[in-house]
């Protein structure tokens, strides 16, 4: 009796959301998975493949990431695998011939399957993020400029999750040896066909396909985002929604079957399989809803409007010919170039009425659209005193370019920017200009150091600017004669010609007759 | 009384003649064995399968738009899962108890490896009489050659089992090699057929490849110890 006295009872354990039992069972797995035999593989293709090439790029984020979050590389080079992980994983118990064994178990066979399943998704999830987070913190040692597009990263980690998911189910449903290799070519195959669909559909459902850039990452500009604007999260949302979707698709799909558990978690199985279903339904019905705007792509239903507001900065400025010259500070190393293309000129013009007083860079537009080319005009001059508004996002910038031939020199650069910035001094806007117009254009250009003869070439080279179908002849004829003659006026008498006719000039209201 | 100098069969063994014989069907059900237990019969029909889809990719005309690694993109992938499924025969069940009474093992292993490829280059350049294949059976030679080499040589370190990854690895440096219009010789698909360069590449990984699944076979882990597929 004296012993059954000292006997209390235990005090009860305490109960979270998740049971201890379940949490033991995925520590187990996580040690257990095969997944970190693979992650040295896939970190030499992360490396080679979506970090490597994308250094050739300026650095900005929009460039940056083009190649390695804008068209999936990251996905396509985690995803298959895991695909391929999970499939051997999920096919465990079939191969060793314990299906039987482990539904006889207490624990339903889908939760632990489940919890198979889950350690592989942290696996695959985790490396995803830390490979991505190692190569952002390499951007930002190089001072790449603007804001990492967070949104596009965990749209990437739900892709690796939804691989995992969809790996798994294959294995589960196909315990050979051989599902591994067929879940990971299976899921190679369907991201090429992404990509492949995603460079022709620049709107409607194929914007939800995770490797498709159109629309999110390109357009007109393909690098302000981040840095004058904020990343949209609109289509990101609308494709994490899809992935998501697939994942707890295939994650029902290996509940359904009769040994997964009792009537009702079958059930339930069946329930998440159909939610996924709808989830990734909805998905590619918002996404085929989208419309482009000025700083990429909205999905109303999605939404906020406070990502529409401009991202504040202080601007760094420096002075030209005595004009301030002010740049976002993400494109502060390119300020020199600037200023040096600039120079010759401001000082060409250099307080004469309707000279820029200052010179702003502007945010590039997805959706522009003014230039003679058909694109958008990369300068602009407008307001009173006139202000010359930079769209540098469109134009090549000196040094590497990834999507260039090759690197771009300075000279090239200067040339190109003293083509748009004439353009925009003269009034031309949406077309060559007049003949007027054109031959002065042509003379500033000469007087900035860029000869008669390499002018049509510089017009056919710069991007957005020829016209479609019309090519410029050879710098012959009465407008260059008249740029030969302005051009061979002494420095003081073309200012005080300019300060006499400029405006004038780009109302075009001058002719070819009137110039000197 | 010693047994020394006894020349006398044992009761109850074969006559010479019968023993031969005997050791050629011993020969024959161990080699039925072993392929059996590498689920050889199925990687054949799944070889077969990807004959038949890389016979309709060039019936059909299935293309993808777009530069070199576009276009050999739907073959590459073909060839490359090809080297996937011979990689993952590789894998064997019983590990331990295996390689120690296993005499013969290694000459198991390579006679398999060698056959199976040759079946894998067989059906697809039977597949490839459907249409014209850049580079035709001569490249069907040497990119499923090298690309099986690399699968061996993934089953060397990472097991029979992951033995896919390695040819996956090698298929996602090749096509980004062809966009960027890299030419190294160790990436064989870009060189021509006739490249002695690719094809001295591509014979050297196989080479190494072999040996090393013959003298040393596939990694195993403790992990994976006991009866598995």
């Amino acid at each position: 009796m004296a012993a059954a006295t000292a006997v209390r009872d235990r005090a009860p354990r305490t109960v979270g959301v998740v049971p201890h039992g379940a949490l033991r069972m995925l520590r187990v797995e996580l040690r257990r998975n095969a997944m970190p035999w693979i992650l040295p593989l896939i970190a030499a293709l992360f490396w080679f493949d979506s970090y490597r090439p994308s250094t050739a790029t300026a650095p900005l984020y929009g460039l940056r990431t083009f190649w390695n979050l804008g068209q999936g590389h990251t996905i396509i080079d985690f995803g298959p695998f895991v695909a391929g992980v999970a499939a051997w994983m999920g096919s465990r118990d079939g191969r060793r011939g314990l299906a039987d064994l482990v539904t006889a178990t207490a624990r339903p066979r889908w939760a632990t399957q489940l919890a198979t399943w889950a350690s592989t998704a942290i696996w695959g999830v985790g490396a995803y993020l830390i490979f991505v987070g190692v190569m952002f913190a390499m951007y930002a040692w190089q001072g790449v400029g603007g804001d990492p597009p967070w949104w596009w990263v965990a749209d990437g980690a739900v892709a690796v999750t939804a691989f995992s998911a969809f790996g798994f189910a294959v294995g589960a449903y196909w315990p050979s040896r051989f599902a591994a290799p067929l879940a990971t070519f299976g899921g190679f195959l369907a991201m090429a066909m992404s990509s492949q669909t995603g460079f022709g559909q620049p709107a409607g459902w194929a914007l939800i396909l995770p490797t498709n850039s159109n629309g999110a990452f390109t357009g007109n500009s393909d690098v302000d985002s981040g840095i004058f604007y904020h990343w949209l999260p609109d289509l990101p949302i609308a494709r994490i929604m899809f992935l998501g979707g697939i994942a707890l698709f295939m994650l029902g799909l290996t509940g359904v079957p009769a040994r997964a558990g009792g009537f009702w978690l079958r059930r339930a199985a069946a329930v998440l399989a159909i939610a996924g279903a709808a989830l990734a339904g909805t998905g590619v019905g918002l996404a085929s809803g989208a419309q482009m705007t000025a700083h990429g792509v909205v999905i109303s239903a999605l939404h906020d409007a406070a990502d529409d507001a401009p991202t504040t900065y202080t601007p760094v400025c420096g002075h030209t010919a005595g004009v301030p010259v002010c740049l976002n500070p993400a494109y502060g190393r390119y300020l020199p170039d600037v200023k040096s293309a600039l120079a010759p000129l401001f000082a060409e013009v250099a307080g004469v009425p309707g000279a820029p007083v200052r010179a702003v860079q502007v945010a590039a537009a997805y959706n522009g659209g003014a230039g003679p080319g058909g694109g958008p005009l990369v300068m602009t001059l407008s307001g009173q005193p006139p202000v010359l508004h930079m769209s540098l996002g469109q134009v090549n910038l000196p040094g590497v370019c990834g999507f260039c031939g090759g690197p771009v020199a300075a000279r090239p650069f200067a040339n190109q920017l003293r083509l748009m910035i004439v353009h925009a001094l003269v009034g031309a806007r949406g077309s060559l200009g007049n003949p007027a117009q054109q031959a002065v254009m042509a003379a500033l250009l000469r007087v900035a150091g860029v000869p008669f003869a390499a002018q049509p070439r510089l017009i056919t080279a710069t991007a957005n600017f020829e016209a479609p179908g019309v090519k410029p002849g050879p710098a012959t004829g009465p407008v260059y004669a008249a740029a030969g003659r302005l051009a061979a006026l002494p420095a003081t008498a073309r200012h005080a010609w300019f300060a006499a006719n400029l405006v004038a000039l780009q109302a075009g209201r001058l002719t070819l007759k009137e110039l000197p | 009384m010693t047994t020394a100098g006894l020349r006398r069969p044992a009761p109850g063994s074969l006559p010479a003649a019968a023993g031969r014989r005997g050791t050629a069907v011993t020969g024959l059900r161990l080699a039925r064995l072993y392929l059996t237990s590498r689920r050889v019969p199925l990687a054949l029909v799944l070889l077969a399968g990807l004959g038949g889809l890389l016979w309709s990719a060039l019936h059909w005309h299935w293309g993808i738009a777009g530069g070199a690694a576009a276009r050999q993109f739907i073959p590459l992938t073909i060839e490359s899962g090809t080297a996937a499924v011979i990689a993952v025969t590789t894998h064997g069940p019983f590990g331990e108890p295996e390689r120690a009474a296993g005499r013969w093992l290694p000459w198991l292993r390579l006679g398999e490896a060698v056959g199976i490829t040759g079946v894998a280059v067989g059906l697809l350049t039977a597949g490839a009489t459907a249409g014209v294949m850049a580079g035709g059976s001569l490249a069907i030679l040497r990119n499923v050659g090298g690309l099986a080499g690399v699968g061996l040589l993934s089953a060397g370190v990472l097991g029979g089992a992951f033995g896919w990854a390695g040819p996956l690895a090698y298929l996602l440096i090749t096509e980004g090699a062809l966009a960027h219009r890299s030419t190294t010789p160790w990436i064989w698909p870009t060189r021509l057929p006739h490249d002695r360069g690719g094809a001295i590449c591509a014979g050297l990984v196989i080479a190494a490849g072999l040996v090393l699944i013959a003298v040393r076979g596939p990694r195993e882990s403790g992990r994976e110890s006991g009866p598995t597929d």
